[in-house]
């Protein structure tokens, strides 16, 4: 008998597939932050009393919105990214330079944005 | 200069988990890992056990993490991995020993996509014709040597052993774009099911890992497309 075949979330992580499978992985991590985000703010408008607002709080909260930028900005160009690949194969050659572009792309954009966010929440 | 192995050990008949070994060796650094693995075979711990065949790229039996992504030993220089190098066995098939895994579930899936020649042709006298464009549609694809580097590289089958993973579409793409082969269509109907291609999330994990550079992900891509528009183009 030999050890069995499952692969474990360490293991997973562990693997390096640099940079393709980094996007890989915040791009999962992006689709759960959304989700997050998008429940809370469902969860907010359906509980009453204090909950509901305290919820709003946390979403409303400047750190929470740069991390739910991030999810959604990253997710959306790497999305898009990767339709572009699929729709189009031939171009799946150039797959590092399209990364490379995507990054070129999110870097300035986010970077844009976190200002925007935090010079807005520290009252600028 | 000196080089240390940290190999991941397991013997089933002795060993509940597995554990990791160090070993340290005299080495230069033109020497191959499967040249390392064989001097601690021969000459330090006799029972390590793990596959080779050719020692030259070409047979695929040394498939193995070498300091965390699918490599072959025998392809992969001690200069390019540095002087502490860790060894594991690829992931997503049952580890029988060392750094030895089942690979039945891996051939299960490669034989699922027929990857053989079919025509109802009769047999010619000499060959099938076939003019070099048509012959080069095909061409990446059939360097595949079958190590599994890309196929236990990838997130989708390290999930599923029943995604038939990139190996096996690699091999479908070979005979589906083949102008001699006639069973393009029973492929892509086989590609086209829940364990099929559809699984695969253009991570490019397939395409880093092989040793002979395929553009796997490519090859998916346009089975892929043949799937959806219905035509091999
Ligand atoms: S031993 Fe044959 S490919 Fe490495």
């Amino acid at each position: 008998m030999g050890l069995k075949r499952d692969v474990s979330l360490k293991d997973f992580l562990r693997y390096k597939g640099k940079g393709p499978m980094l996007t890989f992985i915040l791009h999962r991590i992006g689709g759960l932050g959304m989700v997050t985000f998008v429940g809370l703010h469902v969860l907010a408008s359906f509980v009453g009393g204090r909950v509901g607002p305290a919820i709003n709080l946390i979403y409303e909260n400047w750190i929470f919105q740069i991390v739910v930028f991030f999810c959604v900005l990253f997710h959306v160009i790497n999305g898009l990214r990767i339709v572009i690949l699929d729709l189009w194969p031939k171009l799946i050659e150039h797959q590092r330079e399209a990364i490379w572009l995507e990054w070129m792309i999110f870097l300035p954009v986010y970077g844009m944005a976190v200002y925007v966010i935090v010079n807005t929440a520290l009252g600028g | 200069m000196e080089v240390t192995l940290k190999i991941f050990r397991y013997n089933p008949e002795t060993d509940k988990k597995p554990s990791y070994k160090s070993y340290k060796l005299d080495a230069n650094e033109m020497d191959r890992v499967l040249d390392l693995l064989e001097k601690v075979k021969g000459y330090q711990d006799g029972t390590l056990s793990f596959r080779r065949s050719c020692a030259h790229g070409i047979c695929g039996s040394d498939a193995m993490r070498i300091n965390g992504m699918n490599r072959l030993a025998c392809k992969t220089l001690i200069r390019d991995v540095g002087t502490r190098v860790t060894v594991e066995p690829i992931l997503g098939l049952p580890v029988l020993k060392d750094l030895i895994v089942d690979m039945e579930p891996f051939f299960d899936n490669f034989r699922s996509v027929k990857p053989w020649f079919i025509t109802a042709d009769p047999e010619p006298e000499k060959e099938r014709y076939q003019s070099p464009e048509a012959r080069a549609r095909f061409d990446d694809t059939t360097k595949c040597i079958l190590c599994a580097c890309c196929t236990t590289s990838c997130p989708s089958f390290w999930g599923s052993e029943k995604y038939v993973g990139p190996a096996a579409i690699v091999a479908a793409h070979r005979f589906i774009f083949d102008d001699r082969d006639q069973a393009a269509a029973e492929r892509l109907q086989i590609l086209n099911e829940a364990t099929g291609v559809h699984r695969c999330h253009t991570i490019f994990n397939c395409t880093m890992a092989c040793p002979r550079e395929i553009q796997i992900t490519k090859a998916i891509g346009e089975v892929k497309m043949a799937i959806s528009t219905g035509i091999l183009d």
